[in-house]
C-alpha cells in the first residue's frame, strides 16, 4: 500500500461525493467487525484495525472506480451490505482498509412475474424483496433467520441458505444471473437464462466468493408461487439423533421434498420446545408446502415414512406451526439477546457443517462429546440438522458458554475458536465439509486447504487470476 | 418424582441465618405468538398452549437478585439459604432444575390443580391465572410452614391474569410488610437488609429489620445467570419437590370459588396510529416536507 490513511480518504473523496466517504470513528469501528466478535461489540471492546473509510457505493460505475483506485494503490477492500456475517468475513484484517458499503444500492430493479425472476441491487434487504413479491402472490423461497436484516448482495456472497432449502435449495439454486465488479474495475454481467451448457457455470465464481474475488452489485433470483394456506406441519418426539437422521434420510431418499425437514437434539430442542418435550427428547419436524395437491401428498408421504420409525411419537402440529411463525431474527430479538449476554456473559455461538448420511451422526456425537469434555464453562451443547439432501445433511451445532475469568477480547481464543477447531477436526476426519452455509470467513480460513484437498488448486488459481494484487478482503477464505 | 408429602425436615431451619424464598411463574412468551394467531381457549383467555414458556421477567430479576444476595451475604459471614417456589405444572420443572444447578438448595412446585392430581399435559394453562388469592395463599403457607422463610422475593407482576396483588396478599397472609418496585437488595447482617426501590417521588433506599416481602420491579438486573453443564451434572440428583396445595392447608377449589374477579371474555384493544410516509428525493427534502406540512404551525404557535 503506497498511500497514507489520509491519502486513502482523499482519493476516495475524488471518486465519490465527499459525503459518501465516512470517517466517523464510531462507524469505522462498527465496520471493522461482524458478529464473529459479537461479545466484543456488546461490551464496546475493539481489537481489529480500524478502516480508513467506509465508502457508500451508489452505482456500479462508482464501485468499479473505487476498486480500480484500491487495486492501483494496494489497499485492502472489504465489501459489505447488511453486515450480518458471523464468521469474521467482514473484519478488517489489516489497517487502513476501505469498506465498500453497498447498502445504499437498494433498488428493486425489476420483478418479472411472467418469467418468474426478480432483479435487485446488492443493498436490497431480503425482507423488502420478499414483501414486494408476496404482494404478487410470489415468494423468493429464501428465508434465512437473518431475513429481516440481511441484504441480497451479502446473501449471495456467502452462499446463504434458508429455512425452506429442502424444497427451494440454497441461494446458489436461486440465482439465475448477476452483476459483479472485479478489482481491475471490470464490470461483468452474467445473463439471466434458465440453464446453459456453454462451458463452466461462472455464476459459481461469484456466488460464495465472500468479497475475496469481487463486489456483487446486482442479482437476479428465481420466484415461486406462494401458497401459505396449504402449509402442513408435522412434529415428532424421539429419543436419539441417530433415529432422527435415519428418518430424515428415509424422507429424502424416497423422493419427498418437504420445505422444512429438521431434527433437534435434546439440548437444542430444550431451547425451542421445552413446553411440550421431556429433557431427553429430540424433536423431528417437517413442513410441506406448495400447491394443495403437492403439499398434501408430501405431508402424507412423510407421515407414512416416519410411521415406520416406532420411536417417533407424533405431537400436535400446532406446536410446530407456532414455533415456525417465530423463527426469524429481527433487530428486536438481536437487541434483547445482546442485553442478555451483557448481563449474564453467557454467549451463544453456532457452527454448521455437512456430511453424508454415513458420517453425520458420528461427527455430531464425536464433536459434541469432545466439546463438553475439553471446553470449560459450557452451559449448553446441542444442535440440529436443518438442510437435507439426497446424499446427506447438515449439522448446525448450537452452543452456549459462560465467559469466565477473561475479558470480551479473549472470548474467541479461550472458547469460540477451540470449539470451532474441534468441530472442523471431527468433520474433516470423516470427509465432511467444515462450512455448510455461513461462509468460511476468517474464522475457518485456517482449515481451507484441508477442506479443499487437491482441489485447492482451483480455488487458489481463481484468487490469483481475479485478484492478483490480493486487495480483496484479506484473510477471508484465504488465510493471511 | 411424584407428588411428595410435606417435608419440613429436609433442611433444618437453624442451619441458615437468612432463609430466602424466591417465587416465580413461567408465562407464555407472547412475543412468540403472532397477533393473527390469537385465539380464545376453551377455558377462556388467549390460547397459549402451543407457545413456549419463559420466566416472567420480574420474577427472573427476583431469582437473580436472590442469588446475588446470597453471594454478598456469604462474603459478610452470613449464610443465606435459597429456596425457589412456583405454583405451576410440569412445564416449570426445567426452571427449577436450572435454579438447583445455580445453587438454590430447595426447589418446589405446587401444581395449580385442585385435589385429584395434576393434568398430564405439559404446557397446559395454569388454572390459577385469574386467582391471585389462591396463589398468594399457597406461597404464604409454603413460606410459613415449609420454608420458614425470613424473606419472600417475587416479581411485582406477571403475565396473563396479572392482578398485581399477589405480593400484597402474601404479605397480608404472613402479617409482614411489603416493599414494592424493589430494584436492589443487599444483606447487612443476618436480620438487616438494605433495599432500593422506586417510590412515587423517586428512588428510595431503606434499611429493614425483620421478615418482609419484596416485590421486584424494574431492576437493572433482569436476567438470570446460566449454570454450566457441569453444575447441572453435579446437582442432577437433587430432587424437585412437588407439594399438593392441600398439603399446605390450601383448598384450591374452595378458595377459587371465593375469587371475585373472573374473566368472561377478551378483545384486542386497537392501539394502532395513523402514519404518513413522507416522500422525497433526499433526507433534506423529506425533512423540509415534514417541517412545512407538520411542524411549522406548531412551532409558530409555541
Amino acid at each position: 500500500m503506497d498511500l497514507s490513511r489520509e491519502g486513502v480518504v482523499d482519493g476516495l473523496q475524488r471518486i465519490v461525493e465527499p459525503g459518501d466517504v465516512i470517517t466517523d470513528e464510531k462507524i469505522l469501528i462498527e465496520s471493522s467487525v461482524d458478529n464473529f466478535r459479537k461479545l466484543q461489540n456488546i461490551f464496546g471492546v475493539h481489537t481489529m484495525p480500524v478502516p480508513a473509510a467506509v465508502v457508500m457505493a451508489r452505482s456500479t460505475e462508482k464501485v468499479a472506480a473505487i476498486l480500480r483506485f484500491a487495486d492501483r494503490h494496494g489497499i485492502n477492500v472489504i465489501p459489505r451490505t447488511g453486515g450480518t456475517a458471523t464468521e469474521g468475513g467482514l473484519e478488517s484484517a489489516v489497517p487502513d482498509s476501505i469498506v465498500i458499503d453497498g447498502s445504499a444500492m437498494n433498488e428493486v430493479v425489476n420483478i418479472d412475474a411472467y418469467n418468474m425472476q426478480a432483479t435487485c441491487q446488492c443493498g436490497v434487504p431480503l425482507q423488502v424483496l420478499e414483501d414486494r413479491v408476496r404482494e404478487l402472490g410470489l415468494t423468493t423461497g429464501h428465508s434465512p433467520q437473518s431475513k429481516p436484516v440481511a441484504h441480497m448482495g451479502g446473501l449471495v456472497a456467502t452462499r446463504s441458505i434458508g429455512q425452506f432449502s429442502t424444497l427451494y435449495g440454497g441461494i446458489e439454486d436461486m440465482v439465475v444471473g448477476l452483476e459483479a465488479v472485479f478489482p481491475n474495475g471490470a464490470v461483468t454481467r452474467i445473463k439471466n437464462v434458465p440453464r446453459r451448457a456453454a462451458g463452466p457455470d461462472i455464476r459459481h465464481v461469484v456466488i460464495g466468493n465472500e468479497g475475496a474475488l469481487c463486489f456483487i452489485t446486482e442479482v437476479t433470483v428465481k420466484l415461486f408461487p406462494y401458497f401459505p394456506e396449504n402449509n402442513v406441519f408435522l412434529g415428532y418426539t424421539l429419543k436419539d439423533m441417530k433415529t432422527g437422521f435415519e428418518a430424515l434420510r428415509a424422507v429424502m431418499v424416497n423422493g419427498y421434498k418437504p420445505s422444512v425437514a429438521r431434527v433437534y437434539d435434546p439440548g437444542d430442542a430444550g431451547l425451542h420446545f421445552s413446553h411440550f418435550v421431556a429433557d431427553d427428547d429430540c424433536v423431528l419436524l417437517f413442513m410441506a408446502e406448495g400447491p394443495a395437491g403437492i403439499a398434501k401428498a408430501t405431508a402424507a408421504g412423510v407421515e407414512g415414512i416416519v410411521a415406520a420409525f416406532p420411536e417417533c411419537t407424533r405431537v400436535d402440529s400446532a406446536y410446530i406451526e407456532t414455533w415456525f411463525n417465530d423463527l426469524c431474527w429481527g433487530p428486536d430479538k438481536i437487541t434483547a439477546e445482546d442485553e442478555r449476554i451483557r448481563q449474564t456473559r453467557n454467549v451463544n455461538r453456532t457452527t454448521e457443517i455437512s456430511a453424508d448420511w454415513s458420517s453425520i451422526n458420528d461427527i455430531y456425537q464425536a464433536a459434541r462429546a469432545r466439546i463438553i469434555e475439553e471446553i470449560p464453562d459450557i452451559t449448553m451443547m446441542g444442535g440440529h440438522s436443518s438442510h437435507s439432501y439426497i446424499n446427506g445433511t447438515n449439522m448446525y451445532f448450537n452452543y452456549f458458554f459462560n465467559v469466565v475469568d477473561v475479558g470480551p477480547a479473549e472470548e474467541t481464543t479461550k472458547y469460540y475458536l477451540p470449539i470451532i477447531s474441534i468441530i472442523c477436526e471431527e468433520t474433516l476426519k470423516r470427509g465432511g465439509s467444515i462450512v455448510h452455509h455461513h461462509g468460511i470467513g476468517k474464522a475457518r480460513a485456517p482449515w481451507v486447504k484441508d477442506e479443499y484437498g487437491s482441489s485447492y488448486y482451483i480455488l487458489e488459481t481463481l484468487k490469483q487470476a481475479f485478484d492478483p494484487d490480493g486487495i480483496m478482503n484479506k484473510g477471508t477464505i484465504f488465510p493471511l | 418424582m411424584g407428588m411428595g408429602g410435606l417435608n419440613t425436615e429436609a433442611i433444618p431451619s437453624q442451619m441458615s441465618d437468612l432463609r430466602v424464598l424466591a417465587c416465580f411463574k413461567a408465562t407464555p412468551d407472547f412475543e412468540a405468538l403472532r397477533e393473527a394467531d390469537w385465539a380464545t381457549a376453551a377455558a377462556g383467555g388467549v390460547e397459549t398452549r402451543y407457545v413456549r414458556r419463559v420466566l416472567n421477567c420480574f420474577d427472573e430479576s427476583a431469582l437473580e437478585l436472590a442469588l446475588r444476595l446470597s453471594e454478598t451475604a456469604a462474603r459478610r459471614g452470613v449464610r443465606a439459604e435459597l429456596g425457589a417456589l412456583s405454583v405451576g405444572g410440569r412445564d416449570v420443572e426445567p426452571y427449577l432444575k436450572t435454579l438447583v444447578a445455580l445453587g438454590y438448595e430447595r426447589a418446589t412446585r405446587v401444581p395449580p390443580e385442585a385435589a385429584g392430581g395434576e393434568s398430564e399435559v405439559a404446557g397446559g394453562e395454569s388454572g390459577l391465572d385469574f386467582a391471585p388469592g389462591v396463589v398468594a395463599s399457597i406461597i404464604a403457607a409454603y413460606a410459613q410452614r415449609v420454608a420458614h422463610s425470613d424473606l419472600v422475593v417475587l416479581g411485582w407482576r406477571s403475565g396473563p391474569g396479572d392482578s398485581g396483588t399477589v405480593p400484597f396478599r402474601v404479605a397480608e397472609a404472613l402479617g409482614w410488610p411489603c416493599l414494592t418496585q424493589v430494584t436492589e437488595v443487599e444483606p447487612l447482617s443476618d436480620d438487616r437488609l438494605r433495599v432500593a426501590c422506586v417510590a412515587d417521588d423517586g428512588p428510595l433506599r431503606l434499611t429493614l429489620r425483620g421478615p418482609c416481602v419484596l416485590a421486584v420491579g424494574n431492576a437493572v438486573v433482569s436476567h438470570l445467570r446460566v449454570p454450566t453443564l457441569k453444575d447441572r451434572l453435579a446437582r442432577r440428583h437433587r430432587p424437585i419437590e412437588v407439594l399438593a396445595a392441600a398439603d399446605l392447608g390450601v383448598d384450591i377449589a374452595a378458595q377459587r370459588h371465593r375469587e371475585t374477579c373472573l374473566p368472561t371474555g377478551f378483545e384486542t384493544i386497537d392501539r394502532s396510529r395513523r402514519g404518513v410516509v413522507i416522500e422525497g428525493q433526499s433526507p433534506h427534502d423529506k425533512a423540509q416536507t415534514l417541517f412545512d406540512s407538520r411542524l411549522r404551525d406548531i412551532m409558530e404557535t409555541l
